[in-house]
């Protein structure tokens, strides 16, 4: 059975190798030329103060060619996965039902089970070793962005970072599997597979992944040299003050400005102070004189990976509920 | 009991609110060439699907060379099966049919397999998607052989076949049970297609089992009797009628009886497994259709 899962997998496995090698190769140059622009913006040997230093090496970044393979590893990355349940996921089982091929195999002297088996072993073991490499060839490769730009723990980043594609991986390529197995149709299980998949990983960020670790929660009194926002309605009678945050803060989950008895500051505008008449220094001024506090929810930086290993957990855990599932139907319900 | 090739009892399936099969009670002994017979929809893809495991059956039960179907390895080694359609792998060449026929089977005969494939002049390197209808039937065919079973259970091989590739497949499927003395279970909608290779009949129609017994038991207790128009209801005891047919004077019956029929009124003949085959499916048609046939 293996010689045969390898016999009828090995092309898209040959595929999936060279364009892994291809990117690992386009990564490798991309590495060379980041260290080179790391230590000649001077951003590699200052002790102290290396904000202008790291901004030199951030523009010459983003002006040249390793912005763009930067951002296209990002997207790569999250690709990965979903294509992996919809082309190695979802039609294992479900090719064979269209063309009744599993009639075919069953009657040989193999039980069903070890023929389910023996495909999502290997298919399954080529998805995580393939999202594996890409995911750490990206990640090693631009660690000099990742540290200065923008925290990788941030959502945009944390997903194409570190072991979370591969739980992405095995979760995408168990649902295609079970898809295709219930649909019994590729080209439709294909398509679940990408709508389940995107609301599961989409779900993540929005509503998910900030509560699995505790998120770290800091009060500090308003400074008001570093306002974002101070929006004043028409009328002066509601106000919106918005503190910035710094990278140290990792993920901001939640940013509020509260008063002295802890709740949200929404105004009304001393008409004394805030107003057309006014410049906007009396303003904020007047701002500063209220005791106001800023209250952070965030993930920092150093809940990188215990957030990682979290989220690859549950992914994980839904993949192996999913192939329990297949073994079951298999089992006793596929026809 | 004692070594019957497929032993069912009860066995029933049902699909939603059609019944598939309906409480089926077969033993058929081994080393037969079986064939079942049945129109369209019948049941007989459900009865052997059942018989090599791909189907449960939702009563009943049903036993293979005295084991479960599909149990575990040493049962599925021990049964062939030409399924419907007879799929292949399209992407896949002869060759890696037969290797994958080697790696999954404990008592595969590559010799057999190669000897019947150059025999059929198939280029082992050709994909299978590439083979005609007959090609790919023989392609199974090889498979289901050279695994060495004990029972070969073939589903319609022949049904989407044109007649000379029909002629060259069942050639090779009875030169195959010369050779190797399995037994074979084989469905077809069409008595013409079974009637050279078989020695056992099974009849099953609308789901149900109407006559199974050696073709030859079957034939030398099936008469057609034809004389003055009668009563289907006064003949002697112990014959069954299958199938009547009345004009003003005349009537014609079918009947099965285990004894000679000895009346000099009535003109008796055999009958041919055909006829025999369309009785039985006549009178299943008619016993489905109650209320306005039966107050005639």
């Amino acid at each position: 059975m293996t010689w045969f899962t390898w016999r009828q997998f090995r092309t898209p496995a040959w595929i999936a190798a060279v364009a892994l090698a291809a990117v690992a190769v386009v990564l490798v140059i991309m590495g060379h030329s980041l260290a080179d622009q790391w230590a000649a913006s001077g951003a590699a040997t200052c002790h102290a103060d290396c904000g202008n230093a790291i901004a030199a090496f951030l523009e010459q970044v983003t002006s040249g060619a390793n912005g763009v393979v930067f951002q296209v590893a990002v997207v790569l990355v999250y690709a990965v996965p979903p294509l992996i349940g919809m082309f190695w996921g979802a039609p294992l089982i479900a090719r064979e039902l269209e063309a009744g091929t599993h009639r075919l195999a069953w009657n040989q002297s193999v039980t069903r089970t070890r023929w389910l088996a023996t495909k999502l072993t290997i298919v399954g073991t080529a998805s995580a070793a393939t999202t594996g490499l890409l995911s750490w060839a990206v990640t090693a490769s631009a660690h000099h962005i990742d540290s200065t730009k923008m925290p990788r723990i941030t959502p945009l980043i944390y997903g194409a970072r570190g072991i979370v594609p591969i739980g992405y991986a095995l979760f995408a390529f168990a649902l295609g599997v079970t898809m295709g197995m219930l649909i019994r149709r590729t080209v439709p299980a294909m398509a679940a597979t990408l709508g389940v998949y995107v609301v599961a990983v989409g779900s993540m960020p929005l509503w998910i992944r900030g509560r699995l670790v505790p998120a770290r929660h800091t009060t500090t009194p308003l400074d008001i040299t570093r306002l974002d926002e101070l929006l004043i309605s028409d009328s002066g009678a509601r106000m919106r003050v918005v503190s910035g945050t710094t990278s140290g803060n990792g993920w901001v989950l939640a940013n509020n400005t509260i008063t002295t008895t802890g709740d949200v500051f929404t105004g009304p505008a001393n008409p004394q102070y805030c107003g057309q008449d006014h410049g906007p220094r009396a303003c904020i001024d007047w701002v500063g004189s209220l005791g106001l506090r800023q209250d952070l929810s965030y993930q920092p930086a150093s809940h990188f990976w215990s957030l990682q290993w979290a989220e690859t957990g549950i992914f994980l855990a839904a993949a192996v509920l999913l192939v329990g599932f297949c073994f079951w139907w298999t089992r006793r319900r596929l026809t | 009991m004692s070594g019957a090739v497929l032993q069912a009892e009860g066995l029933s399936k049902r699909y939603g609110r059609r019944m598939a099969l309906s409480d089926c009670t077969l033993s058929i002994p081994p080393g037969h060439v079986v064939g079942l017979v049945g129109p369209n929809g019948a049941g007989k893809t459900t009865l052997l699907q059942i018989a090599v495991g791909m189907l449960g059956p939702t009563s009943g039960t049903m036993e293979v060379l005295g084991g479960r179907p599909a149990a575990g390895p040493t049962q599925l080694a021990k049964v062939g099966f030409v399924a419907q359609e007879t799929p292949t792998y399209a992407g896949l060449s002869i060759a890696d049919h037969l290797r994958f026929g080697a790696h999954t089977n404990p008592r595969w005969d590559q010799q057999l397999a190669d000897d019947r494939i150059a025999k059929l002049g198939l280029d082992p390197s050709q994909k299978a998607g590439k083979l005609s209808g007959g090609q790919r039937a023989q392609l199974a065919l090889t498979l289901a052989i050279a695994k060495r079973p004990e029972l070969l259970i073939l589903d319609e091989p022949v049904a989407s076949l044109d007649p000379l590739a029909r002629r060259e497949f069942l050639q090779s499927l009875m030169g195959f049970i010369a050779d190797h003395g399995a037994s074979v279970i084989l469905s077809s909608h069409l008595v013409s297609d079974l009637e050279r290779v078989c020695d056992y009949l099974i009849v099953l129609v609308a789901s149900r089992v109407r006559v199974a017994g050696e073709v030859e038991d079957l034939l030398a207790t099936h008469y057609r009797i034809t004389g003055a128009r009668r009563d289907p209801a006064d003949l002697p005891a112990g014959t069954e009628v299958i199938e009547d047919s009345h004009t003003d004077r005349q009537s014609t019956l079918i009947v099965r009886s285990a004894v000679p029929i000895d009346d000099p009124t009535l003109a008796v003949e055999q009958i041919t497994l055909e006829d025999l085959v369309l009785a039985y499916m006549t009178q299943a048609s008619l016993s489905t259709r109650p209320a306005l046939e039966s107050t005639r």
